[in-house]
């Protein structure tokens, strides 16, 4: 069903870059980069703070959601949108280091826009629509710089809102993973067929998730589901030597981590060893958008995936942890962690031993385990040193630095970090 | 006892900064109770037709509950219907009760109260339409009820409770009459995943106390009351959110004629709306919320005699409620002032209470836990209404 892009037109970026671009252009030096329209609070000191690289030039007075970049171009989204504006999503240059909004795209007939993914070839953006009703945007990306809609995919299944639709090729073939909100049914998958854009196919679905799934990760023919306090489920699809296929999973194994709420994942593939043992898990507890949130993150080691464990964990104090982006080659772990701003995590090795120091008992738990914290693991810390208040909801590592998207301020440009 | 309250709002600067007139009948209700076996056995019900009469809720900005926002949410049509066992030993009397309805926490419920719309407040000081079993003793001027019942809120008029919950929340109350016509009431409630049917969503642990005053001839009234229910998070075994409410309340009946006077500010929990702005996800979707909003209202109210007579009787009643909001953090991404499109709300009833039969002086408790006393005559109470029942 094609459905026309309402634009806020080309015009909309160069009114902003008028109004707040001047402070920022003309200075995209890495050593002293320019902020002034988002600064750092006075007398800020965090001894391993990322830098900061700029932030949009545009602040967008809806609450942003997640983050997507491919190249010099971000697309962000939105959530909690009144029903009388729609929703849209955004899309910024971010060659320079102020991000600036080049357009931005009306969605209609959708309260939230959580998610939203480029395909690993960058020819798709697949957007996620949710509550009521639910469903997902394909866009053409043949002018990155201006989707086209090629097809909305609804139906039954997915009406009640999709919360996030995660996109993966297995066996060459290209996907859509949607994490369905419970509705007049209870939580579920669904997966569609992305082989012909214009024409999603289901080919999928089931319930699932206790009483959500939240999202799930798809990597060599193996998916891992997101399914709330009934932990990570992990599904040959094509790649576990089961038989498994997306239109036919199989069951490889099943982990409960630490206080359940299990929202999102991360399976490290380590490019230098082709080690592929740790699971990132992201626990999201409650949270007051803008205020306050709880979650941690928890390292399962998924080197047998019929009997995973969790090994280790990693905590904020007062903050919780929310959507993952790594840089692999460098085997760091980027974390959005709403109002703790960004984390970036040292990953490599293993995670599983530590001495009895380095050992925290999670919250509510009763067994010690090994803590990325206590076990210096920490490399950096972003945005907790702005003099406004953050909610980061997603990141992106992309050559070089990491893209934040935040709730409050819109998008962020950070360096990244380094060993 | 019949009861039906037709009733035209206006309410200016509702939600998404929506002028809205609206009629619907209010609080059509049906409520029967009656004493067998030489009083050790009381059967009460009431039916509550609100889910034909108004089901998209009836405005009232400020209001939340069970997926409704700035709307009172209809009751379901299974109010009520509880049984109990009363006896006595020496000067203490008992009783047990069980069935659906009010746990033992809290003041009475709204509706035998002076106003139509009801207080903000009502989540955080009464538990209602829940499976339960109550125990009551009375001793002189001291009564203690506690309940055990299923901790999940209907989710429509239709809703019937889960079964399987029963049991997996409880509630104590303590009450003290020092003086005839004088209470004074503290409560404690734990209750399981109100919001998420299958339990997995968050506690509630809820504390209410209150002092109520009542002239003999129900024509003087004043309560006023403090509630705060904080959410808890059962798997991190955590604290998250909290909600607080100060309420004070009383009536005045002169001549027929009465007037009514309720200030409150409450506290509560904002949620990513549905196209429809006076609705939020229910099953809930996840576990956030986007702001707590602190609201303050003052309603007035002015009821006059029934200008007719006979069996059914019909009081005339206009109210006005004046309603501020704001963000109780500043962070909030719920913005109250830009949503309402104004730091101020207004609301504008006029309507009739219809009745037929006696009413209830009393609504939220059973057995020997119901103190003697007569009803607010605020409600147009006639000579013939019912005080509640004496225990001694």
């Amino acid at each position: 069903m094609a459905q026309p892009l309402i634009r806020s037109g080309g015009a909309l970026g160069a009114l902003f870059a008028l109004a707040f671009g001047v402070a920022c252009s003309g200075d995209d030096g890495p050593t002293e980069p320019a902020t002034n329209n988002c600064p750092a609070a006075a007398g800020a000191t965090v001894a391993n703070a990322m830098t900061v690289l700029g932030c949009g030039n545009f602040k967008p007075a809806r609450t942003t959601a997640e983050i997507a970049v491919r190249g010099t171009l971000a697309y962000t989204s939105t959530w909690g949108n009144a029903s009388t504006a729609g929703s849209v999503f955004y899309i910024w240059d971010v060659a320079g280091n102020t991000p600036a909004l080049l357009d931005s795209v009306k969605v209609d007939n959708a309260r939230t826009l959580g998610d939203i993914a480029v395909t690993d070839d960058g020819a798709y953006l697949v957007v996620a629509t949710e509550i009521q009703s639910g469903s997902i945007l394909v866009y053409s990306l043949a002018n990155p710089r201006q989707p086209q809609l090629v097809t909305r995919f609804t139906n039954a299944e997915t009406t009640a809102g999709v919360h996030t639709a995660e996109i993966g090729r297995v066996n060459g073939k290209l996907y859509a993973f949607l994490c369905v909100d419970p509705g007049g049914s209870p939580a579920k998958i669904v997966i569609v067929d992305l082989s012909n854009p214009a024409s999603p196919q289901q080919v999928y679905s089931q319930f699932i998730g206790t009483p959500f799934v939240h999202d799930t990760f798809v990597r060599d023919g193996i998916l891992f589901l997101a399914l709330w306090n009934s932990g990570v489920a992990i599904w040959d699809i094509g790649g576990g030597g089961k038989g498994g296929s997306p239109a036919a999973p199989v069951e490889l194994g099943r982990v409960q981590t630490a206080n359940g709420e299990v929202h999102n994942i991360w399976w490290f593939k380590d490019p230098s060893t082709n080690s592929a043992k740790y699971a990132f898990i992201g626990e999201e507890g409650p949270g007051n958008i803008g205020v306050s949130a709880l979650g941690d993150i928890h390292v399962v080691d998924v080197s047998n995936m019929a009997s995973p464990r969790e090994v280790a964990y990693y905590t904020v104090p007062g903050a919780g942890t929310h959507n993952f982006s790594m840089d692999e080659a460098s085997g760091i772990l980027y974390a959005a962690y709403y109002n703790g701003g960004v984390r970036a995590l040292d990953v490599r090795g293993d995670l599983g031993t530590c001495t009895d120091a380095q050992k925290s008992t999670p919250r509510n738990q009763t067994v010690a385990i090994c803590d990325l914290s206590k076990m210096g693991r920490e490399l950096a810390v972003g945005l907790t040193d702005r003099a406004n208040p953050v909610f980061v909801w997603g990141v992106q590592f992309l050559n070089g630095s990491v893209y934040a998207s935040d709730m409050l301020n819109g998008i962020w440009k950070l360096r990244a970090a380094s060993r | 006892m019949a009861q039906a309250i037709p009733v035209v709002t206006h309410a200016a600067n509702t939600a998404a900064g929506a002028d809205l007139t609206e009629g619907y009948v209010s609080q059509a209700a049906v409520m029967g109770r009656g004493d067998l076996l030489s009083g050790h056995l009381r059967l009460e019900a009431t039916l509550n037709g609100e889910g034909l009469t108004m089901a998209r809720g009836e405005l009232s900005t400020g209001a939340f509950g069970e997926g409704y926002v700035d709307r009172r949410h209809p009751h379901t049509y299974l109010h009520e219907i509880v049984a109990s066992g009363l006896g006595a030993i020496g000067p203490l009397t008992y009783s047990v009760s069980a069935g659906r309805g009010f746990a033992a926490f809290g003041t009475d419920d709204p509706m035998v109260r002076p106003f139509e719309k009801y207080p903000i407040n009502h989540h955080l000081s009464q538990i209602l339409e829940r499976p339960m079993v109550t125990g009551a003793i009375r001793f002189g001027p001291a009564i203690v009820d506690a309940s055990t019942f299923g901790g999940d809120e209907p989710a429509s008029p239709r809703s019937s409770p889960s079964m399987r919950r029963l049991g997996d929340s409880w509630s104590l109350r303590a009450t003290a009459l020092p003086l005839p016509l004088v209470e004074l009431q503290g409560s404690y409630a734990r209750v399981a995943s109100p919001e998420q049917r299958e339990g997995f969503g968050l506690d509630q642990r809820k504390r209410d106390v209150s002092a109520r005053l009542i002239s003999a001839d129900g024509g003087r009234y004043l309560l006023a009351e403090w509630a705060r229910t904080v959410d808890r998070d059962h798997g991190r075994n955590e604290d998250v959110f909290a909600y607080e409410s100060a309420l004070v309340e009383g009536s005045l009946t002169l001549r027929g004629v009465s007037l009514a006077l309720r200030v409150e500010q409450t506290e509560r929990p904002e949620e990513e709306r549905l196209t429809d702005p006076f609705r939020v996800p229910r099953p809930i979707v996840d576990l956030a919320i986007s702001g707590i909003t602190q609201w303050r209202t003052a309603t007035v109210a002015l009821m006059l005699p029934s200008p007719i007579f006979g069996p059914i009787r019909g009081y005339p009643f206009i109210e006005i409620e004046r309603t501020t909001a704001r963000a109780r953090d500043a962070r909030s991404v719920f913005d109250a002032e830009s949503f309402y499109r104004s730091s101020s709300q207004w609301m504008f009833t006029a309507g009739v209470r219809l009745r037929v039969g006696s009413r209830h002086a009393r609504m939220g408790r059973y057995g020997v836990a119901v103190p003697a006393g007569p009803a607010i005559r605020a409600l147009g109470t006639t000579d013939s209404d019912a005080s509640s029942h004496h225990h001694h």
